[in-house]
């Protein structure tokens, strides 16, 4: 029956749900959704294929998050638009079959009721809809997360080196889908220092706040206790920091800037995509006050009840409750120093931690109807806070995304093309080797990802870039400019006020010739002419 | 009556009847004379022995310079010799053929030789071991050159004897120069592919550890055999277990030995311990023969012929070996106590092709000085995790030095060690999957002595690296051969394991001399051969292999608990030079001199191995 379950239940409704990923963005992108991410990473893979340049390695080296660019790779000769998407499809099933033979695998969960639970938040929980089927890196950061917590949780029942090198090698996963979890290093320090008691000889039997202060008063336990916590730290964060500094001193090698893929616009879509508070505050005249200290802890509770229901059912276990509880430490760290609103990978992890404490929770407890109906309650409730999340979120995106799905009148209308497509298709008309056209992909990613081709297109990629851009009448005929509405503008030296500045310069004269809301192309002509 | 010098002993209560009887049990086990199942399994000081023999009007003579006729002593097998102490000498005055031996009351020993030599004897007393000294070296010329041209003769494509074949001087020389010639015609294009293929080999052969390990910790989950079974082991159901020990001037260590034989969890009567000395190593037999307590293992003398290595004397042991089951430990080992009997169930446990199972190994010096903290991290991950790792992925396994357990019949049939291989042992783990049999990893640990000296150890690397090639060269002598028997994945395996460990090693200070100058100097000629994208593969690569082999080595010190030794692993990067150094060593070796056995000095550690705690796990 197992292997039945396994082999078929398990595999049918991946299946299954693979299809109701694809056929709900196939509709997505119907309405003309698009996420600005998903799009600057298939601009990413265009260049990377398309590009004449044989300076590919800036884009291939230094773009981030990695693991998200790289697994869209794969998925490529399906489209560069559309290999983000599957790729994010592709690793939302494949968690939601991992969940499903885990919670075989461990969880005292009868499949009646794991099967469903599950079934219910990745067919109709709309953050993790989004995370599939929106093109954006959420489906690579829940995965690693999940893996990686699932790997402490066997650490800690099997108390073997290979899950925490594994552990280490989803945490390097992981950092490279989103830098904010490196500080999982310090949030990580409650429960490392309580694992590390285990080895110690001292009696188990007292409190651990017990054991903790005879170890550190007694020399030889200090030492053995400080050794083993070093020696776990080391494990799990030398391969993430090590992969951090070689990416910075690759990215330094030759970008010139050892943070260039976090600080350019060029290589992080988070630099151009995230929300700063401040603008949320000013343009939509609301507050974030809930992203502070101890509310957003509060906060992302209250939007999990399946995580409130793991914590109970973890009480007295120690080092699983430290676990679960690292990740708000993780949050509480972010929130000190981040300007910008957190989206929803941030609140889906705790649902996915969640997960991980009811898969690896075993007591018999689990064998009671009771909990049963109490999980499945939790796991519905987790579906209704998930819509609510999305009704007030913050982030624009977001809000477009959820509007898309609810608004199914509209799913089988004509298909709605974005302001940036109708831009790509004048300039894809009017480029070519003698008609040159100067774009800023910085800004302009999102045209430059709907361009039927790079030929006649000037790049920063581009070894001329830095010649035409000084005199852009010497090697270009059209400027593609960032008008002053548009969001963008600033990350880009094409915009409204530079190619004023130029023309005052008596440069070139210029002749409008493609307008849109945000973007303006201009015909540039020598001044003799 | 007496029968024999013990019987006769028990009568003056020099010796009580429990231990006589337990002795001629074990002599009835091996077919010994009495007096050496009492001297080799821990019943009697040998001192004492001479000292009762002389109360008893039996003047030890000096062996060595006796009058010998060999005419007598021709007629006499070796292992006869061996097995009841004796040696013809001469014939006397009154026409008595004298004969040396070790109990000059054994009667039917006497009554033995009586029918063989067909004339009257009489019996002088000797040393048991100036016996064995003299029987083996007029006698064992035999078994000596079986040890060394053994091999040779059943399978010569298996000899490390040539050490490279035509075709393979014609590939090597071929390659150097189609390799110069390109770097004349194109000196870019050929550096930029040289270099590009030596990063992303270093990285591979990283990486292919680093996976390796991964899986090799994957065993810890799993224990093939519980403290339980090994509890419940029925003793009387035990095999004979030979336990070889070759020893080389190696005086300071007896005593130790013998500590770390007792502590062996194995019925005495079923241990066959041999302890091999060679012709030439008085020191060792003088050792032996002041041990003011009872020693617990045979001296087997192994006699002169070239090359002196290892494996010539392990090869020579073979012949007089009685177990079932053979293990290889050096003199300062100190295997877990549970070991053998844990060998015997796992074998019990395993299909019957695992024919060889090779225990862990670690130090117990470990915290001595920098160096043997490098030795420590190294040996960990090694057997930890890669041997572990490559017996789940079914790759042929070298197997280590020592702490190697053999089903001594398929040992024989193999064609055992190659003498003129200086890594004799890993050349052999490879020939078990070459004739189809497995090498498995049982979870037991041997603490040795680790090297703490740096030009002791330089040499005993360079030996151990040189025996890689040599291997490396034997089993690629048919590469095509190799595939049909050990298939694509133990064909890969081998090379990056055995070959690639050696070119790695000899690359590290290539890349890491054309990183340093380019990152320091920035030379425009070397900015040429290194265009932006070499360089971002090349670093990558050079960066990623360092910090995975740090972590690898940090793993499986973690696994051991060894806690303290994790931040020595960012050594690594200079441990892996001192390896390289070895490595340009072995290489020259290997052209000028390749049987030479660079002998590696033990007994310099000031650390006892009593004060290391010995845990099986």
């Amino acid at each position: 029956m197992n292997k039945f379950i396994e082999k078929y239940i398990n595999g049918s409704l991946s299946i299954l749900l693979l299809v109701f990923y694809l056929v709900l963005s196939w509709i997505l992108h119907r309405t003309g959704y698009e996420h600005s991410e998903n799009i600057f990473i298939a601009e990413k893979i265009k260049l990377l294929f398309d590009s004449t340049e044989k300076n590919i390695l800036v884009t291939l080296g230094t773009s981030y998050p990695t693991i998200v660019f790289l697994s869209s790779l794969i998925f490529t000769p399906f489209g560069y638009l559309y290999a983000p998407i599957l790729a994010s499809i592709a690793l939302t099933v494949m968690l939601y079959y991992t969940l499903l033979k885990d919670f075989k695998e461990s969880s005292k969960l009868p499949d009646f009721v794991y099967i469903p639970l599950l079934s219910l938040l990745f067919f109709l929980h709309p953050g993790l809809i989004y995370g599939a089927i929106s093109g954006r890196g959420v489906a690579a950061i829940l995965v690693f997360f999940y893996f990686l917590f699932r790997s402490l949780f066997r650490y800690y029942r099997t108390q073997t080196t290979f899950y925490l090198s594994m552990a280490s090698i989803y945490m390097t996963c992981l950092v490279f889908c989103d830098f904010n979890f490196i500080w999982l290093l310090l949030a990580f320090f409650p429960f490392i220092v309580l694992v590390s008691l285990e080895g110690l000889k001292i009696n188990k039997e007292q409190a651990p706040i017990s054991q903790y202060f005879d170890s550190v008063n007694n020399t030889s336990q200090r030492r053995k206790l400080t050794n083993r916590a070093v020696a776990i730290y080391i494990i799990l964060f030398l391969l993430p920091i090590g992969a951090l500094f070689l990416f910075g001193y690759l990215n330094d090698t030759h970008a010139g800037n050892q943070d260039y893929f976090l600080n350019s616009q060029y290589a992080n879509w988070h630099v151009l995509g995230n929300v700063s508070i401040g603008n949320i505050i000013i343009n939509d005249h609301t507050n974030v006050s809930y992203q502070t200290q101890l509310l957003f802890q509060f906060y992302v509770i209250a939007l999990n009840p399946l995580l409130l229901l793991a914590f109970f059912y973890f009480k007295g276990k120690l080092y699983e409750l430290f676990t679960l509880l690292a990740p708000f430490i993780l949050m509480a760290i972010l929130i000190i120093n981040t300007q910008y609103y957190f989206m929803i990978e941030y609140y889906l992890v705790f649902l996915i931690l969640a997960l991980v404490g009811l898969s690896f929770y075993a007591n018999k407890q689990f064998t009671k109807k009771v909990t049963w109906f109490l999980v499945f309650i939790a796991g519905l409730l987790n579906v209704f806070t998930g819509i609510y999340y999305f009704k007030r979120t913050n982030d624009r995106e977001e809000k477009v995304f959820f509007n898309s799905i609810r608004d199914y009148k509209n799913w089988l209308q004509e298909k709605n093309y974005s302001e940036d497509y109708r831009v790509a298709q004048y300039i894809t008309n009017v480029a070519d080797i003698n008609n040159k056209v100067l774009i800023d992909d910085a800004a302009a990613f999102q045209i430059v990802a709907h361009l039927k081709s790079l030929e006649g297109i000037e790049l920063p990629l581009n070894k001329s870039f830095g010649t035409v851009i000084e005199n852009p009448i010497s090697g270009v005929k059209f400027i593609c400019v960032a008008k002053l509405s548009n969001a963008l503008k600033n990350y880009t030296v094409l915009n409204t006020y530079n190619l004023n500045q130029m023309e005052m310069k008596g440069q070139f004269i210029t002749e409008l010739v493609f307008d849109t809301p945000n973007w303006s192309v201009f015909k540039i002509y020598p001044l003799d002419e | 009556m007496a029968q024999c010098v013990l019987h006769k002993m028990a009568l003056d209560n020099s010796f009580t009847d429990e231990k006589l009887d337990a002795v001629l049990h074990i002599a009835n086990i091996y077919s010994y004379a009495p007096i050496k199942a009492a001297l080799n399994f821990g019943f009697m000081v040998r001192r004492d022995y001479l000292a009762y023999l002389e109360k008893q009007n039996y003047p030890i003579i000096d062996l060595r310079n006796e009058e010998l006729d060999e005419a007598y002593v021709n007629q006499c097998d070796i292992s006869h010799m061996n097995s009841f102490l004796y040696i013809p000498l001469r014939k006397n005055a009154e026409g008595d053929l004298l004969i040396a031996a070790a109990d000059p009351f054994d009667e039917k020993l006497i009554t033995s030789l009586v029918i063989k030599f067909k004339c009257k004897i009489k019996l002088v007393a000797a040393s048991d071991l100036d016996i064995t000294w003299l029987s083996h070296k007029l006698r064992g010329g035999f078994f000596v050159k079986e040890a060394v041209f053994s091999l040779m003769k059943k399978h010569p494509e298996s000899s490390a004897l040539i050490t490279f074949t035509d075709a393979q001087l014609y590939f090597i020389f071929g390659f150097i120069a189609l390799t110069l010639i390109f770097f004349i015609i194109f000196f870019k294009l050929t550096f930029i592919t040289v270099n590009l293929f030596s990063s992303l080999f270093f990285l591979f052969s990283i990486v292919f550890k680093l996976y390796l390990a991964l899986t090799g910790s994957k065993s810890e989950l799993h224990s093939v055999v519980s403290k339980s079974e090994i509890k419940g082991v029925n003793e009387l159901t035990l095999p004979v277990y030979t336990i070889l020990l070759p020893v080389y001037k190696e005086d300071k260590l007896i005593r130790k030995l013998i500590w770390n034989l007792r502590s062996l969890d194995y019925p005495k009567a079923k241990l066959d311990v041999k302890l091999l000395i060679e012709e030439d190593d008085d020191k060792t037999l003088n050792a032996v023969r002041n041990l003011d307590f009872p020693a617990n293992f045979e001296v087997i003398v192994v006699p002169f012929h070239m090359p002196k290595t290892k494996p010539k004397a392990c090869n020579y042991g073979l012949y007089f070996s009685r177990g079932e089951y053979l293990a290889i430990y050096d003199a300062e080992d100190v295997p877990d106590s549970d070991q053998l009997k844990k060998v015997v169930c796992q074998f019990r446990k395993l299909p019957e092709e695992f024919v060889v199972l090779q225990g862990a190994l670690n130090y117990f010096n470990k915290n001595e000085n920098l160096l043997t903290r490098m030795f420590t991290l190294e040996y960990s991950y090694w057997f930890d995790y890669m041997l572990s790792g490559l017996e789940t992925l079914d790759v042929p396994i070298p197997l280590g030095g020592t702490s190697n357990h053999f089903k001594l019949a398929t040992l024989m049939e193999l064609g055992a060690w190659d003498p003129f291989n200086v890594t004799e042992d890993a050349d052999l783990g490879l020939r078990v999957f070459d004739n189809g049999y497995k090498v498995g990893v049982v979870n037991s640990t041997t603490l040795e002595e680790a090297n703490n000296e740096f030009f002791n150890w330089i040499r005993q690397r360079s030996r151990w690296i040189k025996g890689y090639m040599q291997t490396y060269l034997v089993h690629m002598r048919n590469p095509a051969r190799l595939v049909r028997q050990v298939g694509w994945r133990g064909f890969f395996g081998f090379n990056f394991f055995i070959g690639g460990t050696s070119f790695t090693f000899l690359l590290y200070p290539i890349l890491l001399i054309f990183f340093i100058v380019y990152m320091i100097f920035k030379f425009p000629f070397i900015r040429s051969i290194f265009p932006d994208w070499v360089l971002y593969i090349s670093i990558f690569n050079f960066v990623a292999g360092n910090v995975l082999m740090i972590y690898v080595n940090m793993l499986a010190v973690f696994k051991r608990r060894y806690y303290e030794l994790i931040l020595f692993a960012i050594l690594n990067p200079i441990y892996w030079l001192m390896h390289s150094r070895a490595a340009y060593m072995g290489l020259w070796q290997l052209i000028t001199k390749p049987f030479y056995w660079e002998k590696t000095n033990h007994g310099l550690s000031k650390l006892s191995s009593t004060s290391a705690v010995v845990t099986p796990e």
